[in-house]
């Protein structure tokens, strides 16, 4: 009994003389910001670009200054395991317990928009990078988005097939089962038949995620006579229906949408998607500027290029710290804060980034121009045509 | 000699624990906990300060220990930069855990062991939904002013209380009935979508479902109806399931309720009206702290009465011997469809609620993801018993967010835990048990 009495009493000394050395550690100045990302899961490349961009930008950029007061900036990374009712958790962990001032993520619209609900009935600012389901930001004054919406790629694609490949009828293949795919093969349709008048979109094919032969598509698409082909598909699924379509016969343009650049489109498709065109948020061949020294960092620092995912990270984060510097000064109040910051996402006009100027409309999507690149004979995707919204 | 008593004094201390506190009641410990809460609202600010600590620790001091043990894996692996002065956090969250919880709740449980027993004794006297009732009462006000001190406890709370109700209505097929059934989050997704094309279609302005047909301030008293229907429209779903149950068993009938989950997936994938893959959003916030446990406690009992009927043991022999169980004049189709439409009925609820406290469900969320975890919960706790289902849906549910700043360790651990207790207890951990609620409210009598 006495041993424990005196080792209880040794434990709470060190304790204290600890407890000192922690409190100092935690009392400066900080801008907390937390990151709510796809760390484990099903998609965890997500997770890791995002993170990848915040590590390095938080290396460039160690502080902020507002109103002439410097704060350490402090990132809380957070897994959403790719799953909804974690997203939900985790935004609500990091409002009201980390206490940061505002969340960059989820990426994935479904968790970005269930946590963009959390998000909004806390009244903490919110950027997801890569979301594009209209939900996310609807009726949600303090949620925003860094990426343009499908009703505004469907046309750009469908201008682009019509001025720069002269194509007069269209076919579309898509994903019937995934969001994405399928949102914008509809955008595209109706911008197309808006050009062309109804009934020029000639094959509207569908699959569903996990198909691995599109012959009896390509078949119909081949009967139709069309002059392009669109098919706003993921990376891994590209190059199966590249090969469906050449062995086919298929010797006319094929358009994509930005989902042709989230991954390894080069290292699965070879030589077989060259020439091909697509369009998305920045170009990495040829990029000058600050993107050309963005790419240039990550590629050292990581061994990859770097993907959609971490250009939008990097440049909503931007957004995010240039918000916090335009309230002009911190109250320290962390509720009113966050308002401060949400209002000055909202009025940020032309914000220089690495996908492009960004401004935000009333719902907290942004107005960017969208890129179209073209996969060069050396495989780069190489900068074609900037198409911006009128 | 010495070592003969060696084992047995170890056991000694276990066992003079176990004595001290056989005599409490489950009011006893009610009381203790609704201290322990009481106790942390007015002094868990106080003694965070005091012992340092960045912030009030939210789930008994896990989440702080678990990061700062996160932090010197990330230091030891990666090399991460490590701030050693916060490892002081651990013995902090600990003793926080030991002056907030553990020492009121022994105390205060261990002083009110009389008047409890007496109380208790007085209210068996009474019908035992008066007891029951009580005690339930007594259980919400300790969820409920826990729960009160932080938001990120009280989302935390409402998703277990969930998982523990889809747990238990796994149970009734996977544990009491023997069967290996895979297609419960199909059943949670019709339930969520059904319940929500209720209240989302009837009484909310949406985009995918239209404008609100009605306008009444006070619709949310039809929420008990959504939840029936989104329970009764899983029932329909699961003759899918219970009909080729007549003739297949084991492996086979795993693999035709895995076939029925992916057709529900893909059902609400390709249905348009209901929003396809973009899923529904905008669910009235109906979904509260009590309307969640009032539900969880309501599905419980039915459960627990179920299986204790003689429909429960009749399906414990068809989980035994199935020839055996007709021989003896059990009717074995009648109580699979039962136990199929019974298990699925709650799994929908449990879905409506889901729906409701995210106000977002979309197809990707009832996935084979989802169903690995509710059979960890249900492995976990231990098969056939009610103990167990809460158990597992609450320690899997408490796991799942202590280790999450472990990140990818996280998926390592935990299914290291299962197989563990796979190893050493096969069943799971409280399995077979009855949970006899005349027993748990009523007094304990000791000698």
């Amino acid at each position: 009994m006495r041993k424990l009495s005196i080792g209880l009493v040794f434990s709470l000394v060190a304790v204290m003389a600890f407890t000192f050395a922690a409190v100092d550690a935690g009392a400066a100045d900080t801008v907390k910001l937390g990151f709510n990302i796809p760390l484990t899961g099903d998609n965890p490349d997500v997770g890791a670009s995002s993170k990848n961009a915040a590590e390095m930008y938080l290396k460039k950029h160690p502080t902020v200054d507002v109103g002439g007061k410097s704060y350490a900036l402090k990132f809380v990374f957070d897994d959403n395991e790719y799953k909804a009712e974690s997203a939900v958790k985790v935004s609500t962990k990091l409002i009201t317990e980390e206490g940061v001032l505002g969340i960059i993520g989820p990426q994935s619209s479904s968790q970005a928009v269930p946590a963009g609900e959390v998000a909004n009935n806390y009244a903490t600012p919110m950027i997801s990078p890569w979301s594009t389901n209209p939900n996310t930001t609807l009726d949600r004054p303090y949620v925003f988005r860094g990426c343009f919406l499908d009703p505004f790629q469907g046309p750009v694609a469908a201008d682009f097939a019509t001025d720069e490949l002269g194509a007069k009828k269209a076919a579309v293949l898509y994903d019937i089962a995934a969001d994405y795919p399928k949102g914008l093969a509809e955008f595209f349709k109706e911008a197309f038949e808006g050009i062309h008048g109804p009934g020029s979109v000639v094959a509207f094919e569908s699959f569903t995620t996990g198909d691995k032969d599109f012959s009896a598509q390509m078949t119909n698409i081949m009967m139709s006579g069309a002059d392009v082909l669109f098919t706003p598909q993921y990376y891994s699924e590209v190059p199966l229906i590249v090969r469906a379509a050449k062995e086919m016969g298929w010797t006319k343009p094929i358009l994509g949408s930005d989902s042709w650049g989230g991954g390894d489109l080069m290292g699965l498709c070879g030589d077989d998607c060259k020439g091909y065109y697509f369009s998305t948020h920045y170009a990495a061949a040829g990029a000058k500027g600050d993107t050309k020294a963005f790419i240039d960092e990550y590629t050292a620092a990581y061994g990859k290029t770097p993907d959609d995912v971490a250009a939008l990270t990097w440049d909503s984060l931007g957004l995010m710290v240039q918000a916090i510097k335009d309230t002009g000064k911190l109250s320290g109040d962390i509720k009113a804060d966050r308002t401060k910051v949400k209002d000055a996402l909202a009025s940020i006009k032309n914000y220089p980034g690495i996908t492009g100027a960004m401004t935000f409309t009333a719902d907290g999507d942004p107005k960017k121009c969208a890129v179209v690149v073209k996969i060069n004979d050396e495989g780069k995707f190489e900068f074609f045509k900037s198409v911006c919204p009128k | 000699m010495e070592e003969t008593l060696a084992p047995k004094q170890t056991g000694g201390l276990f066992h003079r624990v176990g004595l001290f506190f056989k005599p409490v009641p489950l009011l006893g410990y009610l009381l203790g906990f609704l201290a322990c809460a009481i106790w942390e609202q007015s002094a868990g600010e106080g003694l965070t300060v005091l012992l340092g600590l960045p912030k009030m620790p939210v789930l008994f001091g896990l989440l702080t220990i678990f990061k700062v043990l996160a932090g010197i894996i990330n230091f030891l692996i990666k090399g991460d930069a490590f701030n050693w002065a916060t490892w002081v956090y651990i013995p902090a969250a600990l003793v926080y855990l030991t002056v907030i919880y553990l020492l009121p709740l022994a105390i205060v449980a261990r002083a009110v062991v009389k008047p409890a027993n007496a109380l208790a004794r007085f209210l068996q006297r009474f019908p035992l939904i008066v007891t029951a009732l009580v005690q339930l009462g007594l259980m919400y006000a300790v969820l409920h002013v826990w729960a009160e001190m932080s938001d990120y406890r009280l989302i935390f709370l409402k998703l277990t209380l969930i998982a523990v109700l889809f747990t238990l209505s796994l149970n009734i097929i996977n544990g009491y009935m023997g069967e290996f059934s895979c297609s419960h989050p199909g059943f949670m997704a019709i339930g969520a979508y059904m319940s929500s094309l209720f209240t989302v279609g009837l009484f909310a302005s949406d985009k995918v479902l239209g404008e609100a047909v009605f306008n009444v301030s006070t619709a949310y008293l039809t929420f008990p109806l959504a939840l029936i229907f989104g329970g009764l429209m899983a029932s329909m779903g699961a003759l899918i399931v219970a009909i080729p149950s007549f003739k297949t068993r084991g492996d086979y009938l795993a693999i035709i309720s895995l076939a029925f989950l992916f057709i529900v997936k893909s059902f609400f994938e390709n249905m348009q009206a209901l929003g396809g893959s973009r899923g529904i959003s905008g669910q009235p916030d109906w979904a509260t702290l009590p309307v969640i446990f009032i539900t969880m406690a309501l599905g419980i009992w039915t459960i627990n009465n179920f299986v204790t009927s003689t429909m429960g043991k009749a399906l414990n022999a068809v989980r035994d011997d199935e020839s055996a169980a007709e021989a003896m004049t059990v009717n074995t189709r009648k109580t699979k469809m039962t136990a199929f439409l019974f298990g699925a009925f709650w799994a929908g609820v449990a879905g409506g609620l889901l729906a409701h406290v995210l106000r977002y469900v979309n197809p990707a969320m009832f996935s084979v993801q989802k169903l690995a975890e509710v059979l960890a919960m249900v492995y976990f706790g231990g098969l056939n018993s009610v103990y167990g289902s809460i158990v597992g849906a609450v320690s899997i549910s408490l796991l799942g967010e202590a280790l999450r700043p472990l990140e990818i360790l996280k998926w390592i651990v935990i299914p290291l835990l299962l197989i563990l207790v796979m190893i050493y207890r096969p069943t799971g951990l409280i399995a077979f048990k009855e949970f006899d609620v005349r027993q748990v409210f009523g007094p304990k009598e000791v000698e």
